[in-house]
């Protein structure tokens, strides 16, 4: 099964390098978020919280990927027909499907990349990290959280033919229930703790906490228990959704 | 919501070793069979086994002893090489990692593509992809494959090879059900077929058996431009005709005429073309496709 992973993880990453259009499209989200968080703070506020807004930006950019470029890959893999065969496979759906949601939550670290790169060229925000083994850390529990929470919603790409739809609309609510859009004391209380259930809240307060030395240890913990709470989650749901499909028909476009 | 029965009351079995074809038109339900025997779909009723097991109660044991390949251009990564894919498929369908290597070298070997494994499959011929198809179902290898439509779309270079390659796999003692609407595939290939129509089995024996259904008639082949919409018809209302299957080819139309009464037929038959240039006529043996349309003609 790491096998089938490991494979599913290069074979993701393979067809999105090499698709040269995607990738400059790809360059896009992280140099529009990061400026506009900066335009928005403006350089009175500080460089730590301008600092900060890049990260906001990156873990924007990370949840993006993977819940578009999720949901689209599998409308591709349906339209392709190869989502019937993966979905044929001895190898539980679980191991096949979560590469792709993790493939593109690695991607993030390409825009966060970009986006300190942008911030530093054009904005001059100098890279403020404090403790880097906590912020490799806490990138790589905000890759792995917001990839298993993305398994969740990929459990229903697999039964609906409009994946990508569905995708859309769980970009924006999950960014502003998470506090990267607008700041918790302008939304309501009762969003505070659905905040708390979701992955991008804890990636970026774990790499906030990171950058600036601020005891990030619990939030890099709290990424990593809810990685492995998504994932027994999302294994239940994608059993039961992948039985709807063959039920209802709907691996393949008919 | 209109529901529609894909399949009522299908029954057949197919023994070990064997090349089974199971035929018939676009939407009849051939292609939902397989779904159902390779675990993709689930009937609503009735009771399946592979191989002993269950497809909607122990897919993964029927998952791993069959292979499934479809006709078409789907069913590839087209970004990535064969090589590529026949790996990723090879992971995901648990080959052991020491045989993998092996394996795809023999499977490329075997559907022709060495030589070819670093290409993108997006810079793949339709017969190539194809090919690629069946190496991929039969990584694992599999003790059923099934083969939906294979030489769909192939040029009839590529559709002979890929024949050859079928026949090959059949002499090599593997259990294949092959679902085709090409009758000279079927007779070629099967050594037994069923005949499905409307989510039904309408004939079911080998391709001697089906073909000795209509032994004693005769099959005229009229080759006529400008027939006329009613001319079917009075065909149809002709004193022996059996059947009648009407095929446009290019500027033409080809009308197949199934019936016992052998060249008597012919003067009546051109009496009824009023109006229609025939350009030849000819009167023949049946075959196993005239067998086929007697059958799916059937109301």
């Amino acid at each position: 099964m790491i096998r089938a992973f490991a494979s599913g993880l290069r074979v993701d990453l393979l067809q999105l390098i090499r698709t040269p259009f995607d990738m400059v499209g790809m360059l896009v989200w992280p140099l529009v978020f990061a400026s506009i968080a900066y335009l928005l703070l403006g350089h009175a506020s500080g460089e730590r919280a301008l600092f900060t807004a890049s990260l906001g930006a990156a873990v924007m950019i990370m949840w993006g990927w993977v819940i578009l470029g999720a949901g689209f890959a599998l409308d591709t893999q349906r339209e392709q027909g190869t989502l019937e065969l993966v979905v044929g496979a001895p190898t539980p759906l679980v191991v096949l499907v979560s590469p792709v949601m993790i493939s593109r939550a690695v991607f993030g670290v390409y825009g966060l990349l970009l986006t300190l790169l942008w911030g530093r060229l054009v904005f001059g925000i100098p890279v403020l990290i404090d403790d880097w083994p906590a912020f490799i850390a806490a990138g790589v529990g905000c890759i792995l959280a917001i990839g298993t929470l993305g398994l969740i919603a990929a459990s229903t790409f697999v039964l609906y033919r409009a994946a990508f739809y569905l995708g859309i609309s769980l970009q924006y609510p999950v960014y502003i229930a998470c506090g990267l859009i607008l700041p918790f004391s302008v939304l309501p209380g009762w969003l505070r703790p659905i905040s708390w259930l979701l992955a991008p809240t804890w990636g970026f307060r774990a790499l906030r906490e990171a950058a600036s030395a601020q005891a990030p240890w619990p939030d890099i913990g709290m990424c990593f228990g809810l990685s492995v709470v998504y994932i027994a989650i999302a294994i239940p749901c994608l059993a039961v959704f992948e039985h709807l499909a063959r039920d209802r028909a709907t691996l393949k476009l008919a | 919501m209109t529901v529609v029965d894909a399949l009522r009351g299908v029954g057949f079995s197919v023994e070990d070793g064997e090349l089974f074809g199971l035929l018939g038109p676009n939407g009849a339900g051939k292609t939902t069979s397989i779904k159902i025997l390779t675990t993709l779909l689930l009937p609503t009723s009735g009771s399946v086994r592979v191989l002993g097991f269950d497809p909607v109660r122990e897919p993964n044991e029927v998952r791993s002893r069959v292979g499934y390949v479809f006709g078409g251009d789907r069913g590839l990564y087209d970004r990535l090489s064969a090589l590529d894919n026949l790996r990723y498929f090879a992971d995901v369908y648990r080959v052991p990692a020491r045989q993998k290597a092996k394996r795809i070298a023999e499977l490329l070997e075997l559907v022709g593509l060495t030589g070819r494994e670093r290409d993108r499959v997006e810079t793949y011929s339709r017969g190539m992809r194809q090919r690629l198809h069946i190496a991929r179902g039969l990584l694992h290898d599999p003790q059923v494959i099934f083969l939906d439509e294979p030489t769909i779309g192939l040029d009839p270079v590529g559709a002979r090879e890929l024949r050859e390659t079928v026949a090959a796999l059949r002499d090599s003692g593997k259990t294949i059900l092959l679902t085709t609407h090409y009758m000279f595939e079927a007779d070629e290939l099967c050594s037994r077929v069923a005949v499905i129509n409307k989510g039904q089995i309408v004939a079911e024996g080998t391709p001697r058996s089906l073909k000795a259904g209509v032994r004693d008639r005769t099959v005229i082949e009229v080759v006529a431009f400008n027939v006329s919409d009613a001319a079917p018809e009075a065909v149809r209302g002709l004193d022996g005709v059996e059947s009648l299957a009407v095929e446009a080819v290019d500027q033409t139309q080809v009308l197949s005429v199934q019936s016992a009464e052998g060249a008597a037929l012919i003067q009546p038959l051109l009496g009824t073309l009023t109006g229609a240039q025939v350009t030849s006529v000819t009167a023949r043996e049946p075959t196993l496709e005239d067998a086929y349309v007697q059958l799916v003609s059937e109301p």
